[in-house]
């Protein structure tokens, strides 16, 4: 079977769909991640849908549903203690370890094959339905529908919480919307690269992005570009070369990231050497 | 304000604080860490409501968003070293609370005005966590001048500041008013640097807020009587105030209010070094 064949048939397909709805909603809230140094709290989502997925999977229901409730309560959680941030990490951390108690528990409740964990850790891609499709892509468009709408209110209070709670703006209501956001990208991201990779979707890119560029529109636009391209790049390296699609796209966006570095680096080198 | 008391958490921070500012007037708040400064301007700002007594904006109830009094908190980005150019940052206090679509095409002439008056204009274009501490201040105060505010409210402006930047901030602030003829009201933790600009004083201390202007408030008889113990002002030829009998009250901070632990005990007293070191 050549590339091409490999790419029209229906699986490699559905998993362009996804991967490209996925990557723009991740690269879009990745930027925010950063921005608002929560990497931690996108890490702690993750592993809590871990759990969830797990106790989806014991009561025999889709793991996505699981996942969704929650990501989605763990990250309501922590948006309702993240306005105080001298102990968001604390938070964070308890609700992690609470959570991943309970997928433990789960599992070993659970006497089926464990394929369905194994995907929930490190994505299964290429096992995209129609039906997931749809269902990513309509999560994926809603983020960034979203995003659009309360971007400068989301930027103004991530970069200086007085200043936007003085015009009117709360510190509280934006953090518990952006952790809602946060928690159903990660949702999606997960069904792409799994629990444990998610990062690679959701910070990676965007931490590349906020090295290259100072203005936050385009560090966005940018994060979404280099997510997206990681994304479709690792797709097409994983039907072509083999290996797991996850791996991929962790390590392009990895080396986007070191790329964007090592590329400051050497832009900082030539600036001083100019003034020397 | 009349006659104006504050609670937070059901604990009194000041009351009976009346005091009014006039148009194009500055208002230097003082007094010990945590005595309330910041809080006053959280009143005014609608942020945190009175327990008593009133107070009136601009000819209206203190309110959120109110696009005529500019702020600029303690603890604002332009310190936290945010990955956006100053530009964005200003460009925030423009539309940052606009949600929706779109773009204000009057914007980028405003966040330029604003540049300028702070004379901003050439770093700009630099992210704000290359800037110096004294650009970030100035770019803090772009930030909170955007609409030309007719009451512009300062939390520490001069705080983390070397001396040459003080007087800079100071100069800029002047100009500020001169040009917007606001009114403005400075948090400060000395009064000095702030003292040739200034046309009135609160001083807030033990509960209690005494306003007037520097000579009315800062003196021995109205400082003693508020602290309640002796305290002597010695005014130096170049007409500088130190304050003899405070050391106390700046070692033993109250317990609560900001993270000032970085200032020296004696701040009060250190300018009169300062004088002669530099």
């Amino acid at each position: 079977m050549s590339l091409r064949d490999l790419l029209a048939t229906a699986f490699v397909q559905h998993a362009f769909y996804a991967v490209t709805a996925v990557a723009l909603a991740a690269g879009a809230v990745g930027y925010f991640v950063v921005l608002r140094r929560q990497a931690f709290a996108a890490h702690a989502i993750g592993h809590v849908g871990f759990a969830g997925a797990a106790g989806a999977v014991l009561l025999g229901f889709a793991p996505i549903f699981g996942l969704l409730v929650f990501c989605l309560g763990a990250g309501l959680l922590i948006g309702s203690a993240g306005a105080d941030l001298d102990d968001r990490d604390a938070v964070v951390g308890v609700t992690l370890t609470a959570a991943l108690g309970l997928g433990v528990l789960f599992i070993s409740l659970y006497s089926g094959y464990a394929n369905a964990t194994y995907s929930i850790l490190f994505g299964q891609i290429l096992g995209v339905t129609w039906g997931d499709v749809w269902l990513v892509g309509a999560l994926s468009a809603g983020v960034l529908l979203v995003i659009s709408l309360t971007y400068r209110p989301l930027l103004f209070v991530s970069a200086d919480a007085e200043s936007a709670a003085s015009r009117g703006i709360s510190a509280r209501a934006m953090s518990l919307l952006f952790m809602a956001l946060l928690a159903v990208t990660t949702v999606v991201a997960i069904q792409i690269v799994g629990v444990l990779l998610v990062f690679s979707l959701l910070v990676a890119p965007a931490a590349a992005a906020e090295v290259l560029t100072r203005r936050p529109l385009r560090a966005m636009s940018l994060a979404m570009v280099l997510a997206l391209a990681s994304a479709w790049f690792g797709l097409l390296l994983g039907v072509w070369l083999g290996g797991p699609v996850s791996f991929w796209i962790t390590a392009l966006a990895s080396s986007a990231y070191l790329g964007a570095r090592v590329s400051a680096a050497l832009r900082t080198r030539r600036a001083h050497r100019m003034v020397a | 304000m009349l006659g104006g008391e504050v609670s937070l958490g059901g604990r009194n921070i000041w009351r009976d604080a009346t005091f009014s500012l006039e148009a194009g007037s500055i208002t230097a708040v003082l007094g010990p860490n945590g005595a309330g400064k910041s809080t006053l301007l959280k009143v005014v700002l609608g942020l945190v409501p009175l327990a008593a007594g009133s107070l009136e904006v601009l000819g209206d109830e203190p309110r959120r968003g109110n696009r005529r009094v500019g702020y600029m908190a303690q603890n604002r980005a332009a310190d936290s070293a945010r990955s956006m150019t100053g530009r964005d940052y200003v460009g925030l206090g423009y539309d940052g609370p606009r949600f929706g679509w779109g773009h204000d095409r009057a914007k980028r002439a405003v966040v330029r005005d604003a540049l300028a008056l702070t004379g901003t204009t050439s770093f700009a274009d630099q992210s704000l966590d290359s800037l110096s501490g004294g650009q970030r201040q100035r770019m803090a105060l772009a930030h909170a001048t955007v609409f030309k505010p007719d009451l512009l409210l300062l939390d520490e402006p001069l705080g983390a500041l070397d001396l040459a930047a003080q007087a800079e901030i100071v100069d800029l602030i002047n100009l500020i008013r001169d040009t917007t003829g606001a009114a403005v009201l400075v948090v400060a933790h000395d009064l000095n640097p702030l003292a040739p600009i200034i046309d009135q004083v609160l001083w807030i201390a033990r509960h209690q807020v005494r306003s007037g202007t520097v000579d009315e408030v800062v003196n021995d008889e109205v400082l003693s009587l508020l602290y309640g113990h002796p305290i002597e002002i010695i005014i130096t030829p170049r007409g500088r105030r130190v304050i003899v009998g405070l050391e106390e009250e700046f070692a033993h901070p109250h317990p609560h209010g900001h993270d000032h632990s970085n200032e020296p005990a004696h701040e009060h007293l250190a300018e009169v070094y300062d004088e002669e070191t530099t």
